[in-house]
């Protein structure tokens, strides 16, 4: 593994990535986004899986979120929050890693 | 904390997971444990395998394993363990683990790592193995090796190096009892050495060889004090860096587990010889008829099956779980330890303080809290009864 993965708080640039060890494919009985790891499943909702697909190491957090508010024709503002705490949860399962401002420029 | 039946299993999550689908009161199931052989390089004394092999039969084919595999995806299955006994003694475990991946499932190599050289490390990647899990005895080779029965605790560091090169994420597991609880600490700190990114600190489970053995390797209430603040402590200390999960000792809690979450609701278990289980231990239940994928499909079995039916929802309990407000979220604990310790799997596990059984189990605890005249617990291994492997008869 090359980047650690960092324990901070998300901040506007954080890029957040999904952990290694996990990945997404469809559902074949429900359609929706299965995120896989290695202790488990986790079928998202629609919402969630907006999220998780966004988490690619790309995406600044305040890139997410303004991507989200557009799709979702609401303020950036008001979604900040949840999705800073959806990903937190995601990232309490060892599911997400953080890749700070600094870091990212290598 | 948390507690679960198990010997390594796939914790599916549950929030935001349907329990079943709306039309029809069967659940769909969403992890597989595939028993790909009983045979085993090993013969840990603390092993949940049953003691008594199937007296019939012969391990699945590799093409049987493959059908097998994508009739679970076809059920909706999304994840499977390949475990055992040891599943590198299959040959077909690439081919297989590339068959798993065709289904559309998450594969988790559960192995002692005996067998696990570079090129079959190299061969399991090319076909898509996703993560592996190495269980470890204790935190040096002294010890490891005479819990483990056979040299192998330097061959296991090894191969956990070689996972790590290869960029599989890897759990480390440790079975933890009477012998290897002092050494707690150090294992954790093994376990930080070697990379993991997971370490299950799981305590023993009495089934099959550990119910055998449970005199032996029940630990003491002191024991496990330390042990359980030792884990908070590392939980604490290493999050984020590596996840540590403590696996409760049933027969010293309250409640029991909330075993399989649910019998015939979330997994199956294949054995070797292409028997369908609700748990890797039914075979406990001695009455219990356990239809095999070879006269069935794996749909039919799941849904129709007398044994997958017979503790399904909450309609067979007996008091006190019947009215229980616990009861859909325990389901009465595990049928298996019901069975071993009441002789009766329809009754409450014992695990449960309200079980009207529960002396059987504190007269097993009660036994096992004195340290006998000289005990190092972890340095007297002499008392072990070690598994018989089976013969290969069976192969
Ligand atoms: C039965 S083993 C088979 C795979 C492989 N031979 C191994 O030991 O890793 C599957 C997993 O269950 C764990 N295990 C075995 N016996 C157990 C018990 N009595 N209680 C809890 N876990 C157990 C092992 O450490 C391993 O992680
Ligand atoms: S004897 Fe040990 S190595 Fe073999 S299957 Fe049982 S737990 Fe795994
Ligand atoms: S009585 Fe039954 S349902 Fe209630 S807590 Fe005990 S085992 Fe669970």
């Amino acid at each position: 593994m090359n980047d650690e993965p960092h324990n901070l708080p998300l901040s506007s640039g954080t890029r957040p990535r999904l952990a290694a060890k996990a990945r997404v494919q469809t559902d074949k009985i429900s359609g929706k986004l299965a995120l896989l790891y290695p202790e488990g499943v986790l079928l998202l909702n629609p919402t969630g899986a907006a999220i998780v697909e966004l988490c690619d190491g790309q995406h600044t957090f305040q890139e997410m979120v303004t991507t989200l508010a557009a799709r979702y024709k609401s303020s950036p503002n008001s979604l900040s929050s949840d999705v800073a705490e959806y990903l937190d949860r995601l990232r309490e399962r060892g599911l997400l890693e953080l890749i700070s401002e600094e870091d990212s420029y290598w | 904390m948390k507690d679960t039946k198990d010997t390594g299993h796939a914790e599916i999550t549950s929030q935001q997971m349907p329990t079943s689908s709306p039309q029809s009161s069967v659940p769909r199931p969403f992890g597989l444990l595939a028993e790909l052989t009983y045979r085993c390089p090993l013969p840990c004394p603390y092993c949940s395998n049953p003691t008594q092999y199937p007296p019939t039969g012969a391990e699945l084919t590799t093409e049987e394993w493959k059908r097998t595999l994508s009739q679970a995806g076809d059920l909706g299955v999304l994840h499977v363990l390949l475990s055992g006994g040891e599943p590198l003694l299959r040959s077909d475990l690439a081919e297989l683990v590339a068959a798993a991946r065709e289904a559309g499932l998450y594969t988790n190599l559960i192995t002692s790592a005996l067998g696990l050289t570079r090129d079959r490390a190299e061969r399991l990647k090319a076909a898509g193995l996703d993560s592996v899990q190495i269980s470890f005895q204790a935190d040096e080779a002294s010890l490891a090796d005479s819990i483990a029965g056979t040299p192998s605790h330097a061959r296991k560091r090894e191969a956990a190096k070689l996972v790590r090169d290869l960029n599989f994420p890897l759990t480390f597991n440790v079975v933890l009892h009477r012998k290897n609880l002092g050494r707690l600490e150090a294992i954790i700190a093994l376990a930080e050495e070697v990379g993991a990114e997971r370490l299950e600190l799981a305590n023993t489970q009495f089934y099959g060889w550990a119910f055998k053995n449970k005199e032996a390797l029940l630990p003491t209430r002191v024991q496990l004090e330390e042990a359980e603040r030792i884990a908070a402590a590392a939980k604490v200390r290493l999050s984020g860096k590596m996840d540590v999960l403590y696996i409760l000792p049933d027969y010293y809690g309250d409640r029991p587990k909330p075993c399989m979450n649910g019998w015939g609701r979330r997994y199956l278990t294949v054995n070797p010889v292409g028997d369908v289980l609700p748990c890797p231990t039914a075979s406990e239940i001695k009455w219990l008829h356990f239809d095999n994928i070879r006269q069935h499909s794996l749909a039919w079995i799941w849904a129709e099956s007398v044994a997958f039916n017979r503790f399904r929802g909450t309609a067979w309990m007996p008091q006190p779980c019947r009215s229980c407000d616990q009861r859909e979220i325990d389901f009465g604990g595990c049928r298996c330890q019901a069975a071993l310790l009441t002789g009766d799997a329809g009754n409450t596990d014992p695990a449960c303080s309200l079980s009207p059984y529960r002396d059987v189990l504190n007269r097993i605890v009660d036994g096992a809290q004195q340290l006998l005249e000289g005990e190092t617990p972890s340095s007297h291994t002499t008392d072990l009864q070690y598994r018989i492997n089976p013969s290969h008869s069976l192969t």
